[in-house]
């Protein structure tokens, strides 16, 4: 008999979760009793475990490849006539497959720890409590929600992954970012777990996990850009972002992650917020957990949550046990971890670091609540509800102004403790800025409050890098006596953290002034045209020329031509369509964009394409300068990368003084 | 600080837990969407009928034909995976009831252009009732089906009783041939 691959994929994920649970128990024991065989067999079943686990995606991939309907995941959710990169993607279409994937990739960091991460009392219980969090993942994948079982009655075909998936290529990347970044944030959580077993909670477990934590931020930070910009590509309505609580979960962690980025810090240099950076990493795998729970149960309604399951409970089980075990364990540390050093003044630089994560804990809270509220209201009245973006909206809007604020004046300050003099004067520049590019924008006719208050804090925050730039290269200059250009590039190459950190802070501006704008004074109309007819749309003139079809494999395209001209000039000619695919009645209304810097021209098909039909209605939108978003999008992960690269020498350097540690404790 | 961060912790996952328990259990309301048809009569079709059956009830079948008898019809295609579920316990039923007179009619929908396919589902369970082709999928538009597998049970008189969303299992069909049959 030949050998079924569902039966293969499920020996797979009940032996990953096995060996999963063995190097979780094993690393626990090894290293209470401090047994270095033990640690060493622990480590060892962490690639062990990855290797187990990539025979599982293998099989998946092959079977949704060949279209083995005789596993239930692809007949569930594959089908023959999808293009080969849907039926690749396809693998995390769906929840049982999202958790493969996420359990494979957890795999995966562990295993890369067990093998790279450097020699530290920590490593053995970080890695313990990776492969505990994997026991889980393999838990929920081999016993609750099993892609792999076996059909008696194979389907000869299946009805595809959701239609809404398969119409855009984001989705072979942002949900692999999401879960680069989620898996990624484990590392920090670990070390930080570590560290209150061992009770060493000094800088060593931050400094270890440095390159990890911002690794996974910045894979957070690029998912949420890219989901945006895939929601923009395909959802219709010409926007990036509707406060849904799927989106509002992945923000949550990114969140309080951003501002462990920044608080760690402080520790670093200044040996304080021990228990607050303990705390925060623990949040955000907490809510990263939550986050999980919530679009994996169908507690809160979502547009685009995955259906519901056994893993609803399973989850909610997992988040209680994570928060129970790590908090617990924070606070019966407590005297180890409690700070002693104060602050010495509230203007330096871990001042600023303080105010801006108490901004981001105030996010944070904002939009849980906001996520939430819908859930307390119907447990106590019964009724339902629905948060949206006003309340966000008004909640948030004041505080991101904070951030921008904070995030201009904070790398300009000392640590300890600024000087009056040079604070002021730095000051009076980056207000003038403020009021310069402010009232540039007033002249220009913004007269909305957050779109001329984003310009003017865009303002002053370029001016605050501009500053920061000068301060360190004009001294330089003047040593070396070499022109600008050179001394930037070194300055460059020996200080790649905090030339990321200018470039990361740049693309955060560069996204403010694109939110703003595209928020701000978006135009959206429903425009109805006659074939052959036109319509004038914000100095646009559109024409309906023709009606098309184009039938593949895969789907059905239907549409209109619209030409676009601006004045007497031919601009483009626009494609919006309905994509139906087959297995399935609904039609998927694709946009068309003109993409330019100034501002992108959205149109949606509204109405249904079909021969003999004479008139159609299309949603155009017009929506300033949203490009911006994405260019900023990808400058933030660029700036990551560039802090993140370099010589790990250095990092390696500081990790093995032992004088950190013993000044530590 | 020690027991109060504790007491702290312990306090804010049982809220949470709780809040989070209640959301589970509470189900989901959305999901379970009731047939606007309830109590309504069935809305007429007229389709052609799978090769098999063309001797038996000719090229095609409506619902005409078959008023004052009992119905359930099961809304299927073959690229669905509970339908094959489905199909056996549906024919098992069939046989069963054959008798009593009441009619399951099977309609492929949603499934344009798979006639073939359909035929092979059909050879494959050996399903002895009646199936029929909804190719243009506006039968079940009518029904206002939410998706497949779906099954309607009509009264003899033509009034759609009740409909069950997903695959049916032998606890269902005893139930609802119960009522039918009455």
């Amino acid at each position: 008999m030949q050998l079924e691959l569902g039966v293969v994929g499920s020996a797979a994920a009940f032996l990953a979760f096995a060996v999963a649970l063995y190097g979780a128990v094993a690393g626990v024991l090894g290293a209470s009793r401090r047994d270095p065989r033990l640690v060493t067999s622990a480590r060892l079943s962490a690639v062990a475990g990855f290797l187990v686990a990539t025979v599982a995606i293998v099989v998946m991939e092959s079977a949704l490849l060949t279209d083995d309907f005789s596993v239930s995941y692809v007949a569930q959710h594959s089908r023959i006539s999808s293009p080969v990169w849907v039926k690749v993607v396809t693998l995390w279409a769906a929840l049982e497959g999202s958790i493969l994937l996420w359990a494979w990739l957890l795999s995966g960091y562990t295993a890369l720890v067990a093998a790279v991460a450097a020699l530290s009392p920590l490593r053995p219980w970080a890695i313990a409590v990776m492969q505990g969090v994997q026991t889980f993942f393999f838990f929920v994948l081999a016993f609750l929600a099993n892609p792999f079982k076996v059909l008696p009655n194979p389907p000869l075909d299946g009805p595809g992954p959701n239609e809404l998936l398969q119409n855009h290529w984001m989705m072979a990347v942002h949900p692999v970012l999401m879960y680069l970044g989620f898996v990624g944030l484990t590392v920090p959580f670990a070390y930080a777990m570590a560290a209150l077993i061992t009770r060493r909670p000094g800088a060593e477990w931050m400094v270890l996990t440095r390159r990890w934590t911002l690794a996974g931020w910045g894979f957070l930070s690029a998912a949420i850009v890219a989901g945006g910009w895939w929601s923009y590509e395909v959802l219709g309505w010409g926007g990036y972002w509707a406060w849904d609580p799927v989106e509002n979960v992945s923000l949550m962690p990114w969140l309080t992650a951003t501002a462990f980025v920044h608080s760690v810090q402080v520790q670093e240099r200044r040996h304080m917020l021990k228990p607050w950076n303990v705390a925060l990493i623990l949040t955000t795998f907490a809510l990263s957990v939550l986050g999980t729970f919530l679009t994996r149960s169908g507690v809160v309604s979502s547009v685009h949550a995955f259906g519901s399951g056994p893993v609803g409970p399973a989850f909610l089980a997992f988040f209680v046990i994570v928060v129970l075990v790590s908090f617990g364990l924070l606070a019966a540390r407590w005297e180890d971890v409690k700070d002693r050093a104060e602050l010495d003044s509230l203007v330096s630089r871990e001042g600023a670091m303080l105010g801006v994560n108490v901004l981001f804990l105030a996010l944070a809270f904002a939009v849980l609540l906001g996520t939430l509220f819908p859930l307390v209201v119907e447990a106590i009245s019964g009724d339902r509800v629905t948060v949206g973006p006003p309340f966000f909206d008004q909640v948030t809007l004041p505080i991101w102004m904070l951030v921008l604020l904070l995030m201009g004046i904070g790398p300009l300050l000392p640590w300890r403790k600024a000087e009056e003099q040079s604070l002021r004067s730095n000051l009076a520049w980056m207000l003038a800025g403020l009021v310069v590019a402010g009232g540039l924008a007033w002249a220009l006719g913004v007269r909305k409050l957050y779109p001329a208050l984003t310009v003017g804090l865009a303002g002053y925050n370029v001016v605050s890098l501009g500053l920061l730039l000068a301060g360190a290269l004009v001294p330089r200059m003047r040593l070396a006596k070499r022109p600008a250009l050179q001394v930037l590039r070194s300055y460059a190459h020996e200080n790649r953290r905090r030339v990321g950190s200018m470039v990361v802070h740049f693309a955060v501006v560069v996204i403010a002034v694109g939110v703003a704008f595209s928020a701000g004074y978006r135009v959206d109309e429903q425009v109805r045209l006659d074939i052959g007819g036109s319509a004038e749309f914000e100095g646009y003139t559109l024409t309906a020329t023709e009606l098309f079809v184009d039938p593949t494999a895969a789907r059905v395209s239907a549409g209109v031509l619209v030409e676009v001209r601006s004045g007497d000039r031919f601009v483009t000619t626009l494609r919006p369509r309905i994509n139906v695919f087959p297995g399935s009645n609904r039609g998927i209304p694709t946009p068309a964009v003109l993409y330019r810097p100034s501002h992108d021209l959205y149109l949606s098909l509204n109405s249904n394409v079909a021969p003999g039909t004479t008139f159609v209605v299309l949603r155009v939108v017009k929506s300033p300068l949203v490009t911006w978003i994405w260019v900023g999008g990808a400058l933030l992960a660029l700036g990551t990368a560039y802090a993140l690269g370099g010589s790990t020498r250095r990092v390696a350097a500081r990790v093995s003084v032992p004088a950190a540690a013993a000044r530590e404790a | 600080m020690k027991r109060q961060g504790l007491l702290l912790t312990v306090l804010a996952v049982a809220l949470l837990g709780g809040l989070f328990a209640y959301g589970l259990l509470r189900g989901e309301p959305d999901r379970d969407i009731p047939t606007a048809l309830k109590g309504k009569p069935a809305p007429a079709f007229e389709l052609p009928v799978h090769e098999h059956y063309v001797n038996q009830f000719g090229e095609t079948l409506s619902l005409e034909e078959l008023e004052g008898r009992p119905l359930v019809v099961n809304f299927w295609a073959s690229w669905c995976a509970p339908c094959y579920d489905e199909a056996p316990v549906l024919q098992a039923y069939w046989e069963r009831y054959e008798d009593t007179g009441v009619v399951f009619v099977g309609v492929q929908t949603q499934d344009r252009g798979k006639r073939a396919e359909g035929r092979a589902f059909i050879d494959l369970f050996g399903l002895s009732f009646p199936n029929v082709v909804d190719d243009d999928s506006a039968v079940s538009v009518d029904w206002g089906l939410f998706g497949v597998p779906e099954t309607f049970f009509v009264s003899r008189d033509g009034v759609v009783l009740d409909k069950h969303v997903g695959p049916v299992t032998p606890q269902v069909l005893d139930a609802q041939l119960a009522a039918l049959l009455r």
